[in-house]
């Protein structure tokens, strides 16, 4: 197992360099320069900032430069906010993006869940049928449509959440419910597939010929191994939850790096940009670096390393 | 007569894409204690299904039980509700199902798969379901049973698996134990070995077995009394040595006649053409009618009423009647081919 996990964290490593390095690349094909009044600068004032900045030398002079600080932990200073160096910068801003993900989450793995077993219990009954409208439903429609309707009917019209901001529980509501709906419906529907698959194996008949409840049956043999393949699906929709989070923390005004990284690429903020991507992709990373290492929590069968299997 | 278990005209119907089918059409059968019974017959017979509508487990829906009685020590289990099942089911009696691969959690130890049981029933502490699991382990044949009960199903090769099976079966020391098939999934030599453990365990046991199979090979190695049923019914019943060496009905004829022997001067294996008839829309006659080589007019129309031939065999065909023409029974059925 440990020389799983030492294998893995090696390809970790390479994928991040190759998100660097394709990040780099593509950030300097961006049109535009860093600075807002370029076009009334004079030339020589011009090249004053580029050299200032270091945008003088050649790309792969800078590229190296770039990887050279990034290893020594300097990820550069922010070209919007007056050279504020970009760890600093991420530091603060990342806890909120972090908490607004997880619980988004929760929220949809949680409740996702739980629809999809009680769907999958009662197959082909009203229960079923209605979890699986609302899945489709969730599932059609974008987070920042949904977000906005819930504004309209839970802070213009009913008065309870307040439309923006994020300072006390009241305002992560809306958010997180926006950003779940998605998680909530995509698990729901995986878990109904699988709990329906599960109660149809022969481990279940064993079960119930060992004269157990149904609900011991449901409980202890059904949802175990019906939550297995769960557990996949939660490292792309970490990456759902990521991209979602860009726009809806936009939408509520939430100070997390969803609303800075969009800002960084508008103008052109370099150390901003690759910054808040290798932040992101790093998450990403570790998340499916997680998911697999649960994986073999869950499934005894998988927690073997090498040896026998079926 | 008091048997253990008496099926009564049962009747078992499944609600499939607006049809009915009838897969069980009204067998009576009884169990006596301590003896095994085997039920053969080919796939889609009903075999299987009776034994499900002995434990409880027919899938409701879209299976029912229509009429008939099951009565296990005098009270009729088709009336239990599901808790009262619930405490039929795995104490009094059990069931061994086909598949070892597949018939046991993956997930979750060995070890408390069995406890399980043992803590409903029983009311046993972990502490000593445990230990009963442990010396259930060692009862069946699996050496290192302190270690082993600690270890999940993939661990486990498939003849090992099905000791296990066994194991969970025969937990809570129950009167009946239905055997679904239970050597079919594994390989010839361990086959045999699970026959064996079998027939051991009934001896230290007295559990009587129901023996679901196709398999005669293997009833030949356990069975004492055998069913043969067709098309959902019971179409002839006997001792073992009845049913093989005096046999009365064409399709028992056929069943032996199919069986592989080992010194048969012909290479090709004998089977009986034609399939089984489709239980939706089931023959008004005898079921095996259309397959019958010495299918007569009235076999089509009418269903044959059984001829009791001994105090213990009978069978329903309409060369039994004393109009019929007298017809021998094909010289390929020797019985050579017992494993």
């Amino acid at each position: 197992m440990i020389r799983y996990i030492l294998k893995r964290v090696g390809y970790m490593i390479v994928t991040f360099y190759v998100v660097i390095t394709l990040t780099f690349l593509a950030m300097k094909m961006l049109p535009g320069t860093p600075f807002k009044f370029a076009n009334r600068l004079s030339p020589e004032q011009l090249n004053q900032l580029k050299h200032y900045y270091g945008l003088d030398q050649p790309i792969p002079i800078q590229y190296l430069h770039y990887l050279w600080n990034f290893i020594h932990g300097n990820l550069g200073g922010s070209f919007q906010y007056g050279m504020q160096p970009v760890t600093e910068f991420l530091f603060q801003r990342f806890p909120i993006s972090l908490q607004l993900g997880f619980e988004s989450m929760i929220f949809g793995t949680v409740l996702g869940i739980f629809l999809g077993i009680v769907s999958g219990i009662y197959r082909g009954r009203f229960l079923d049928w209605g979890t699986v409208t609302l899945a489709v439903v969730f599932i059609s429609i974008p987070s920042f449509i949904f977000a906005a309707i819930l504004q309209y009917f839970f802070s213009v019209q009913i008065r309870i959440f307040p439309v923006i901001g994020w300072s006390g529980p009241m305002t992560h509501v809306l958010p997180v419910v926006s950003i779940g709906v998605g998680v909530m419906a995509t698990i729901a529907r995986f878990m109904r597939t699988e709990m329906v698959e599960v109660l149809n194996q022969d481990y279940i008949v064993t079960a119930q010929a060992k004269g157990l409840s149904t609900n011991a049956v449901i409980f202890r043999h059904a949802i175990r191994n019906a939550m297995i393949p769960i557990v996949t699906v939660i490292g792309p929709l970490t990456s759902a939850v990521v991209t979602g989070s860009l726009v809806i923390e936009n939408i509520f005004a939430i100070p997390g790096i969803g609303s800075q990284f969009v800002d960084a690429i508008v103008t052109n903020d370099y150390p901003m940009i690759m910054g808040t991507t290798e932040l992101y992709a790093g998450l990403f990373i570790v998340t499916i670096l997680i998911v697999d290492v649960l994986y073999g929590v869950i499934d005894p069968r998988i927690r073997v390393s090498g040896g026998k299997s079926i | 007569m008091n048997h253990l278990l008496e099926i009564k005209d049962l009747n078992v119907i499944f609600h499939i894409f607006g049809a009915d089918v009838q897969a069980v059409r009204g067998i009576s059968l009884q169990l006596n204690k301590g003896e095994t019974l085997a039920i053969v017959g080919e796939s889609g017979s009903g075999k299987s299904v009776t034994s499900k509508a002995v434990m409880g487990l027919i899938p409701n829906p879209p299976g029912e039980i229509a009429t008939g009685e099951i009565l296990f020590e005098g009270r009729d289990l088709v009336k239990y509700s599901k808790k009262q099942m619930q405490k039929v089911r795995g104490k009094e009696i059990s069931m061994i199902f086909q598949d070892p691969m597949t018939a046991l959690n993956p997930t979750m130890k060995i070890g408390k798969q069995i406890m399980e049981g043992l803590i409903k029933h029983q009311s046993l502490s972990k502490h000593d379901a445990k230990k009963r699991a442990i010396e259930l382990l060692q009862l069946v044949g699996i050496p290192n049973p302190e270690k082993r009960v600690d270890e999940y199903p993939h661990q486990f090769s498939g003849g090992m698996r099905q000791r296990v099976v066994i194991a969970i079966a025969l937990a809570c020391n129950p009167k009946i134990l239905i055997a679904d098939e239970p050597t079919t999934a594994l390989d010839v030599t361990i086959q045999a070995q699970i026959l064996d453990l079998m027939r051991d365990l009934q001896e230290k046991t007295g559990t009587a077995i129901i023996l679901i199979t196709h398999d005669l090979g293997v009833v030949a190695n356990l069975a004492q009394r055998v069913a043969v049923m067709y098309g959902g019914k019971i179409v002839e019943t006997g001792t073992l040595d009845e049913i093989f060496y005096n046999p009365k009905h064409p399709y028992t004829w056929g069943l032996l006649s199919s069986m592989p022997k080992l010194h048969a001067k012909t290479d090709k294996l004998l089977a009986i053409p034609g399939t089984p008839p489709d239980l939706s829309n089931p023959p008004k006659g005898c079921p095996f009618a259309p397959r019958c080589p010495h299918a007569m007019k009235v076999c089509t129309e009418h269903m044959p009423a059984y001829t009791e031939l001994s105090a213990t065999q009978k069978a329903a065909c309409w060369l039994l009647d004393e109009r019929a023409p007298k017809v021998d029974p094909p010289t390929t059925i020797g019985v050579g081919g017992e494993s």
